[in-house]
């Protein structure tokens, strides 16, 4: 596996003169991203701002993204994986199946030349959205994405980052990481981290109906996530810690309101690049914060007696 | 042949982790400390004989009665004796295990045999994604033995796998193979989508057509030899593959090369002539 290579927006700003946008609509979805970071600004190295910077656009279809780009580059759905690995194959100058790269919808000229132009990029960059990581083959199109930015780094520099959704995705992903060495699907319940998306990541979980309580936090699932899931919220207490009434409160057994952050609570969000910003709330509100809530909920848990008890199995080492 | 008995008294609502319940473990104690031994449910310790009805002790022969679909990590490590399951088992049957035999009469989930390096898991109904795999983070998938499906399977068959031989006799799903370093995997009905998908060496033997990467590139056709030592080497499990097959001529396709890789694909196209 490649793992992540990666860096700042300020970095984009300043050096990308190649920029991939992978199965997202920044001009929808992002829509400060373009003039903020990634397209329209000058910087150090690229003095002339969008003259000085290629846009290329991978989708099934033509958003409005699209006009922004100066190569769009239409996938067949669900063929971002070979499109990825036939990507990968050509940077090496490794032969692929011409008839079977026809199926990605794109011909083999076509993926030769965006080949040519990441290895020919001073900086390149892939930002990559949900249109890649939830389509067939979720995780493993994501890995392909980040494994090709790796490679690339054989020729040049280049880095791959995630278009996050709603709420502070990235912020999560890094305090798990930084708790416990994990970004996501980390069970704690025997007293140390153990990693396995699949099988402790949330909607499965929540489908194959293996856990007896949920604590929803910052997030809708109700309102996005698969209706045996749901179903699953229903039958188990379900607890929602929100500023509104969500879909997910209204199939929960208790609501508690907090305060909305960064207008009414402090803390700390992570921007998309992992930059923590402070926030400053400018309002006062009645309603406690997250963290108070859940300091209060783990105070009253911890009055209780311990769970573990000394005794440690004994297992065979492997 | 004595066995050590435990019978699944109700399926637990949240999934129990019994990785004691490994012949390693359980041949040398007494009836009393087999009973006594601990099982994890989330984050509370509970007793073996909390949810199982133990009979008999000693010997290294487990028997489990009832739907332990919940029950993860049975015969973690094991290194030898017999694990029989008349129902279903749950996740990571025979994970790291080294040696001896485990058989399903009912279905298996996810990670059956992960990371294995010996001995037999043999499943009658279907398993679950990740058979054979590597666990996350980690480069080798299983490093030897065999698992023998007799039902379907899910995504990511012998993901990373190095060495031993996989045969699944149903349909498998995406990413068959995935990243494969070694080893053989045999389909008889053969996957969906990105089988051999990044795949460096090993073979990947299909009865039936698959829908190829564009990174593998057809060689020749011929029958290889080795194919049918195969045959008798799974005939001796009760595992049968049909005759034509093994006599037959195959398509061979070879990559992935974006890794780039020497793997190999072996299609069945037609009986020899």
């Amino acid at each position: 596996m490649g793992g992540k290579v990666s860096c700042t927006l300020g970095e984009v700003k300043n050096r990308a003169d190649l920029i991939v946008y992978w199965g997202g609509n920044p001009a929808e979805c992002h829509p400060r991203h373009f003039t903020k970071y990634s397209l329209m600004p000058k910087g150090r190295f690229v003095p002339n701002g969008r003259k000085d910077r290629t846009m290329i656009l991978v989708d099934i279809r033509e958003t409005a993204s699209a006009k922004a780009a100066d190569i769009f580059l239409q996938v067949r759905p669900a063929k971002d994986f070979e499109m990825i690995t036939v990507l990968r194959a050509l940077i090496k100058e490794q032969p692929v199946d011409t008839k079977l790269v026809a199926e990605t919808g794109l011909t083999l000229e076509e993926l030769t030349d965006f080949a040519q132009r990441l290895k020919k990029a001073k900086f390149g960059v892939f930002f990559f959205g949900m249109g890649l990581s939830m389509t067939r083959g979720k995780h493993m199109n994501s890995a392909a994405l980040l494994t090709l930015a790796a490679e690339l780094n054989a020729f040049t520099k280049f880095v791959a980052m995630p278009m996050r959704g709603h709420g502070n995705v990235t912020g999560g992903d890094v305090i798990m990481r930084w708790t416990t060495g994990y970004p996501f699907g980390v069970n704690l319940a025997r007293g140390y981290p153990r990693f396995n998306p699949g099988e402790y990541s949330t909607i499965d979980l929540l489908i194959r109906g293996d856990t007896d309580a949920v604590l929803v936090l910052g997030a809708d699932p109700g309102a996005t996530m698969p209706q045996p899931a749901i179903d699953h919220m229903v039958r188990v207490p379900t607890i929602v810690l929100d500023p509104k009434v969500t879909h997910t409160s209204k199939i929960a057994r208790v609501h508690i309101t907090t305060a909305v952050t960064g207008i009414s609570a402090p803390g700390t969000a992570y921007r998309m690049d992992e930059i923590p910003l402070p926030l400053k709330p400018p309002l006062k509100s009645p309603y406690p914060t997250d963290e108070e809530v859940i300091r209060r909920i783990y105070q009253a848990v911890a009055k209780k007696p311990p769970l573990m008890p000394p005794v440690r199995p004994k297992v065979p080492r492997v | 042949m004595s066995q050590t008995i435990f019978t699944l008294k109700q399926r637990p609502d949240v999934p129990l982790e019994a990785e004691v319940l490994t012949p390693d473990v359980v041949a040398s104690l007494s009836h009393g400390e087999v009973a006594s031994l601990p099982l994890f449910m989330g984050k509370r310790q509970f007793r073996v004989d909390d949810f199982f009805e133990v009979n008999g002790s000693g010997t290294d022969n487990l028997v489990f009665h009832g739907d332990c679909g919940r029950v993860k990590w049975i015969g973690r490590a094991m290194s030898h004796g017999r694990i029989t399951f008349s129902s279903h088992a749950g996740m990571h049957l025979g994970a790291y295990m080294k040696g001896g035999i485990i058989k399903v009469g009912g279905d298996a989930s996810d990670w059956v045999g992960g990371e294995m390096s010996g001995g037999l898991i043999h499943i009658h109904g279907h398993a679950g994604g990740q058979t054979g795999a590597a666990y996350r983070g980690s480069m080798k998938g299983m490093k030897g033995g065999t698992i023998l499906i007799e039902g379907s399977a899910g995504i990511e068959l012998g993901m990373r796998m190095r060495r031993g031989l996989i045969a699944v006799r149903g349909p498998v799903r995406d990413f068959a193979g995935l990243q494969m370093k070694g080893g053989t995997i045999l389909l008889m009905s053969g996957a969906e989508i990105r089988t051999g998908a990044w795949m460096v060496r090993g073979t990947i033997i299909s009865l039936k057509p698959l829908k190829m990467m564009p990174t593998f590139s057809a060689g020749c056709v011929y029958n290889p030899n080795f194919l049918r030592l195969y045959t008798k080497s799974l005939a001796e499990h009760g595992f049968t593959t049909p005759v034509d097959a093994w006599h037959g001529v195959y398509r061979r396709y070879t990559g992935d090369t974006s890794v780039p890789g020497k793997g190999e694909i072996l299609v069945w196209s037609g009986p020899a002539h």
